[in-house]
């Protein structure tokens, strides 16, 4: 009986790894949603919303992104673009295997490419959001949010995730300052 | 026993990973299933609410995907070690309120999980309250 009902643990706890839950704080906010709201917003005054619209336009066609979808009346602007990820710190163990790959395969295709962990390409999709501040006239609350996606050469997907370090939402927030600016004296 | 003991765990499992493709296609779901995806309110701002969606959705960690205002609908992605696919619909209904409608999608399944859209609601209700009350 015992062994039994190990077995029958054993058996039920491994399919239940390949069954993937939804974790239970999906839909919660977590401990670090307000200071990330904080990161991830900027207050614009004396402006209009197309004005701020606009400028965010600018400033990702500067950066490379394309417009995936605008809803003014919801003050929401979508964008993404595909960039390399070959500057990020590349997986030893899995350059590793792909190393040993190469061995067993003889050397066929052992240059940079045969590297198929290594990380390639990294699609960046971000969503920016107007809000008027209802106390105050002119005076627009920009929020941003970005999520990348990190695929290797081999084409598989090496990581997914959402964008928190605080120095990417400043350096964009510091670029649509002065596209503000640009915007407001017509340059 | 040993068998019997392994049969109701198989069917557990089974039953834990085939549930949303039951509770869709079993008569009489549909209305449960809509019932746990919708939450009326006592407003008529169909702005203010939409505005609150996205507010919610951009606190959940969400890039929109699509946004409609004329339609009222919303489409947004959550990527962490897993991806979220959800779609928010706003419609009037008797009595001077709007209807919030959220479906989602865990990777390749469908949530069912009352509990979740539990969880999505209260954090809605938040920013409903906040957005509803500054237009006031």
């Amino acid at each position: 009986m015992n062994k039994g009902r190990i077995l029958a643990v054993a058996l039920f706890a491994a399919l239940l790894v390949g069954c993937e839950t939804l974790p239970e704080d999906a839909f919660r906010l977590s401990e670090s949603a307000l200071e990330l709201r904080e990161i991830q917003s900027r207050t614009y005054e004396g402006v209009t919303d197309i004005e701020i619209l606009s400028a965010s336009s600018g400033v990702l066609q500067d950066l490379g992104y394309t417009i995936d979808e605008v809803e003014k009346e919801l003050g929401v602007l979508s964008a993404s673009k595909r960039a390399s990820a070959k500057d990020d710190v590349e997986i030893a163990s899995k350059i590793a295997l792909d190393v040993l790959d190469c061995l067993v395969t003889f050397m066929i295709g052992c240059e940079d490419d045969a590297y198929q962990s290594s990380k390639d390409v990294q699609d960046i999709r971000m969503t920016l959001v107007v809000l008027p501040d209802l106390s105050e006239e002119r005076t627009y609350r920009v929020r941003l949010t970005m999520q990348r996606l990190v695929w290797m050469k081999s084409g598989d997907l090496y990581e997914q995730e959402t964008i928190n370090d605080a120095a990417v939402y400043q350096a964009f927030f510091d670029k649509l300052s002065k596209s503000v600016f640009l915007e407001k004296e017509g340059v | 026993m040993i068998a019997r003991v392994l049969i109701v765990a198989m069917l557990l499992v089974v039953a834990g990973c085939a549930a949303p493709t039951a509770v869709i296609t079993a008569s009489g779901s549909q209305v449960e299933l809509r019932q746990m995806q919708t939450r009326e309110y006592d407003t008529l701002d169909k702005r203010g609410a939409l505005r609150a969606v996205v507010a919610t959705l951009q606190d959940l960690g969400f890039v929109i995907d699509k946004a409609d205002f004329e339609l009222a609908t919303i489409s947004a992605t959550k990527l962490q070690d897993y991806e979220i696919r959800m779609t928010v619909t706003v419609r009037e209904r008797e009595g001077n309120r709007l209807a919030v409608r959220a479906s989602a999608r865990f990777n390749e399944e469908p949530i069912t999980d009352p509990a979740a859209y539990q969880d999505f609601f209260t954090t809605l209700d938040k920013a409903m309250f906040l957005t509803l009350h500054e237009v006031d």
